[in-house]
């Protein structure tokens, strides 16, 4: 074998030639401090530590790399490649880092949101409830309450063309109304009265009075009142609410009532 | 004999690079970087993926001077370009989702304002 000498000096003389090439020089020097001060910065920082610890290895590897190369003659170049990767898996590490970080306060902030949502649901549900009963008030301020009948709600002469049993269009607000009081009580059931006034026989009063009773009830079922809700019953000149004596008095007994049951479904008593 | 070997040594240092072999396998690894960094969005005129791009160009003609170790080089930091290009990508898109999300939330609570 021979002596460690005589290997090292082609190795030492190497270093002669390389060291003319290139001291280190300044830049180096500023490469270097610029990666170590990056890579201080992420190692001490715990998050960076926790969502990239390869990285930040690499970092640090590199950067021993460069530091380790920086003692030597003439590796200016692969020193301030080492710097180089170095930095840019420190800035890659905290690239890494950041978007973790989102993720993680993405994933709670979505659950802020379902509860936010559900919260909003629930509050907008309430003030579809609270509007439904203002449906309900509007409804009820046209009834009357009727000692023996209950809830009345009254459908005047004007409704109808005289002896005619057709609705007019000027009875649609206040059924469309009671169509969606049903529907939000779907409990209710109601009867449906029809009225004439004394004038002309008794038997036509009773066909008139019953045909605009079944008038009003084809135009609920038209609206999507189920059937099995609508009793229909007609009077004739019956139970007049004023003397038929004067004409004000024929027209207020010319009308269609409408009897609501109580929110049970149980309807008042039927006139005999 | 000392004095040639010193000689040689000498000469050897110098070619350095044309010692080194061929990267294959970082040519490979820097072309798969850049292909992620493109395939998560990261612009092919956005700083760090520009970087990696004509670093990896660099290389390709020092590869084809034979100039094995610049090659090597070149390549090495392209691939750590190419990777921060797909990483700040990543953190873009994140910031984004979190900015979208805070705007729903704060949506929602003013809308339950509204409502209560």
């Amino acid at each position: 074998m021979k002596p460690a000498s005589t290997l090292l000096r082609p190795v030492l003389g190497a270093w002669l030639v390389l060291g003319l090439a290139g001291c280190a020089n300044h830049a180096t020097d500023e490469a270097l401090a610029q990666a170590s001060a990056k890579f201080q910065a992420v190692r001490d920082n715990t998050e960076v530590l926790r969502h990239a610890p390869k990285d930040v290895i690499r970092a640090g590897e590199s950067l021993a790399r460069a530091e380790r190369l920086s003692g030597y003659w003439g590796a200016n170049g692969d020193v301030r490649h080492y710097a180089y990767l170095s930095m840019r898996y420190t800035d890659i590490a905290l690239a890494h880092s950041e978007a973790a970080a989102n993720l993680d306060q993405l994933q709670r902030r979505g659950l802020e949101r379902e509860r936010l949502q559900l919260a909003l649901r629930e509050s907008k549900l309430l003030s579809v409830q609270r509007q439904g009963q203002w449906f309900e008030d509007q409804l009820l301020a046209l009834t009357t309450t009727d000692a023996d009948r209950g809830l009345v709600l009254t459908l005047g002469d004007v409704l109808f063309d005289t002896g005619e049993a057709d609705l007019k269009p000027s009875a649609n607000r206040t059924l469309l109304k009671l169509v969606q009081f049903l529907q939000m009580n779907p409990r209710r059931v109601i009867r449906i009265e029809g009225y004439t006034d004394s004038t002309g026989a008794a038997e036509d009063n009773l066909k008139l009075s019953r045909d605009r009773a079944q008038a009003v009830a084809d135009m609920l079922v038209d609206l999507g009142v189920e059937e099995r809700r609508i009793e229909v019953e007609g009077y004739g000149d019956q139970y007049p609410v004023e003397a038929n004596a004067t004409e004000r008095g024929r027209a207020l007994n010319r009308r269609v009532e409408i009897v609501i049951s109580d929110r049970a479904g149980a309807l008042g008593e039927k006139r005999q | 004999m000392n004095k040639r070997l010193m000689i040689a040594g000498a000469l050897l240092a110098l070619a350095g690079c044309a010692t080194d072999p061929v990267p294959d396998e970082q040519l490979r690894l820097t072309e798969q970087a850049i292909e992620q960094a493109r395939a998560v969005g990261a612009a092919d005129d956005s700083v760090p993926l520009a970087d990696a791009l004509s670093k990896a160009a660099r290389a390709r003609a020092d590869l084809a001077d034979q100039n094995n170790k610049a090659a090597r080089m070149a390549l090495e930091q392209a691939e750590l370009d190419a990777r921060l290009a797909e990483a700040n990508e990543l953190t873009r898109k994140s910031r984004e989702q979190l900015a979208q999300m805070n705007a729903r939330i704060q949506r929602l609570h003013k809308q339950l304002g509204d409502v209560q």
